[in-house]
């Protein structure tokens, strides 16, 4: 430590000063730092309350709760059809997404088969509308360390992707379109030709990308080694997703235990082994082409047939629990049903993934530069409704 | 990571195996093992889940609870002969735990005192199970003793009641008139609106 005020220069030369550095009687003072609960970095409402000694975090605690809805108890006094509505909004940039596992989970108990085609559209719209919410992640984290280009690039991706779901569900983020037993509408004509375009689009740009940041000297300053999440750390948190991922968790529910048809598609799960800002982000990065190769494949492969199979007008699930999971953008989305045989359900516990994720912060913030949090804050692509619900 | 993936009834076989005399009930639920354990004994039974190396169930996903003060236990049915005998639920922790390496699904329950319930926290063995047992804490009146820091999660300091419990009402849903035309396309069909 170096002081610079002449009067007090002796004590940097004198043995008592030594002492009471090692005594630890001579300590900075601590100051807590407030961030939120509005930030831009947050996706939401979050709050952070950093305890903070010089430029180092010591202690960071997470406040959240601003965006809680309730939905745990309201699907509770909903018929199943009307909660379709209401969980799409749980995280807002995966919308069609959230609503397939309350699908799968009525389907498993009332034994509904759903038709090929169904199947195959479910997975081509889940899969577009993961790559739409990884794109904004792309350009938010981008943004957060101060670079604005890729949002542009970003949204111009999204907007050809957005436009293609927008013809079929006519949503553009709550969707609304999965329903038990299969969909709400097939799919208007065209459509398979639009998808495809823009999905090719996409593939076809990402080494723009990968140039733009990946392998950007300033970007890689800012993020690797950044932030580290370790592996034993992650399954005790259990951290999923990208950012699991990118902790070199080999862990993805669409190649583990297949649901849908996803066994029928040939797709990598990308894992980076450091657990970094960089990690996270490199495989979010990549996990669009491999949501784009499963669109593809979908779409070319989309057999003809109902879309929508036998289910009675009155749905009543019959008396059981079962928990179903599905990969959503951002990791393991859970629902535990418990029925007991009515139009609604009797409980459901929705585990959500940046629930789960956002509770690894403290640990990782924790010994980290205060000039790092927004980098690892936007690494770890949260969106706090899906942490509130 | 290599996956050795078990089939279900390997993976009952093997936890039931492995936990002995701990479990007080076990059997298959879709595919995933169901667990019925002595509060007393869960964090020991999370423990053996988590290091067995034959089970490694290292992944929390999630604990939560459950309250089945209400729950419709008549007209048996294919649910089970057990749950006919406790006509009226209690309350339940659950724990779900994710095997990644044999690829197999646990959820355990406990069943607690309706009146006074209290469980055992399992922070010392998943970190990550701190914030899920704050949420339980506030939402269902439950304790958790060793917990480090049972503060409320999601709600503020000053609420009031356990919002998840059955007893707990929605007054918009309870007090207003009911809705007019036909509730269902049942009804709708036989001469509602």
């Amino acid at each position: 430590m170096a002081i610079k005020d002449p009067e007090l220069q002796h004590l940097q030369d004198s043995s008592a000063f030594a002492d009471e550095v090692s005594e630890g009687r001579l300590v900075t003072e601590q100051m807590l730092l407030n961030v939120g609960p509005q930030h831009p970095a947050t996706h939401g409402v979050f709050r952070l309350l950093a305890t903070i000694d010089g430029e180092r975090i010591v202690r960071a605690e997470p406040v959240v709760g601003y965006m809680h809805r309730g939905y745990e108890k309201l699907v509770e006094q909903r018929d199943y059809r009307q909660i379709t509505n209401l969980i799409s909004r749980m995280d807002w940039l995966s919308g069609i997404n959230n609503e397939l596992p309350l699908a799968l989970a009525l389907e498993k108990l009332m034994e509904i088969e759903v038709p090929p085609r169904a199947q195959y559209l479910r997975v081509a719209l889940a899969e577009m509308n993961r790559i739409l919410n990884h794109l904004m992640f792309f350009q938010s984290f981008a943004a957060e360390l101060g670079a604005i280009t890729p949002t542009f690039y970003a949204f111009r991706e999204r907007e050809d992707i957005q436009y293609a779901m927008e013809s079929v569900t006519g949503g553009r983020m709550h969707f609304g379109f999965f329903r038990p037993g299969g969909l709400k509408e097939d799919v208007p004509k065209g459509f398979i030709a639009m998808a495809l375009a823009s999905i090719r689009k996409v593939i076809e740009r990402l080494p723009d990308y990968e140039d733009l940041l990946t392998g950007n000297e300033i970007f890689k300053q800012r993020t690797i080694n950044i932030g580290l999440l370790e592996k034993e750390v992650a399954y005790a948190y259990g951290v999923s997703g990208p950012i699991g991922r990118g902790s070199d968790i080999d862990m993805d529910v669409r190649r583990d235990e297949p649901y849908l048809v996803y066994d029928e598609f040939d797709f990598d799960v990308c894992t980076a082994p450091h657990g970094d800002c960089f990690d996270r982000f490199w495989v979010l990065l990549h996990e669009i082409i491999e949501s784009a190769k499963i669109v593809e494949q979908a779409l070319e492969a989309l057999p003809p047939g109902p879309i929508l199979g036998k289910v009675p007008r009155v749905v009543e699930a019959p008396k059981g629990e079962v928990y179903i999971r599905t990969e959503n953008p951002l990791g393991e989305l859970g629902f535990y049903l418990v029925s007991d045989g009515g139009k609604r359900p009797y409980r459901i516990k929705i585990r959500t993934p940046s629930f789960s994720n956002v509770s690894a912060l403290p640990h990782v913030l924790r010994d980290t530069l205060v000039a790092d949090m927004i980098a690892i804050l936007g690494s770890f692509f949260f969106v706090l409704g899906d942490v509130d619900r | 990571m290599v996956r050795d993936r078990l089939t279900a009834e390997d993976a009952l076989e093997r936890v039931t195996g492995a936990l002995g005399e701990r479990v007080v009930e076990a059997r298959l639920n879709h595919g995933q093992v169901d667990l019925v354990v002595e509060a007393d004994h869960l964090v020991e039974v999370v423990t053996i889940l988590r290091d067995d190396i034959a089970l490694r169930c290292r992944f929390f996903t999630f604990l939560s609870a459950i309250d089945r003060s209400t729950y419709n236990f008549d007209d048996g049915g294919g649910a089970g002969e057990d749950k006919k005998e406790k006509k009226v639920g209690t309350i339940e922790v659950l724990v779900h735990l994710y095997s990644p390496e044999k690829v197999f699904h646990v959820n355990i329950h406990v069943l607690l005192d309706f009146e006074k319930p209290v469980c055992p926290s399992i922070t010392g063995v998943f970190v990550g199970a701190e914030w899920h047992e704050r949420e339980a804490a506030e939402m269902f009146g439950i304790g958790f003793p060793g917990h480090p820091n049972l503060v409320k999660l999601y709600l503020s300091e000053d609420f009031e009641g356990h919002p998840l419990l059955k007893s707990f009402k929605l007054p918009a849903r309870s007090f207003v008139k009911d809705w007019p035309g036909a509730k269902d396309p049942d009804e709708a069909a036989a001469g509602g609106r």
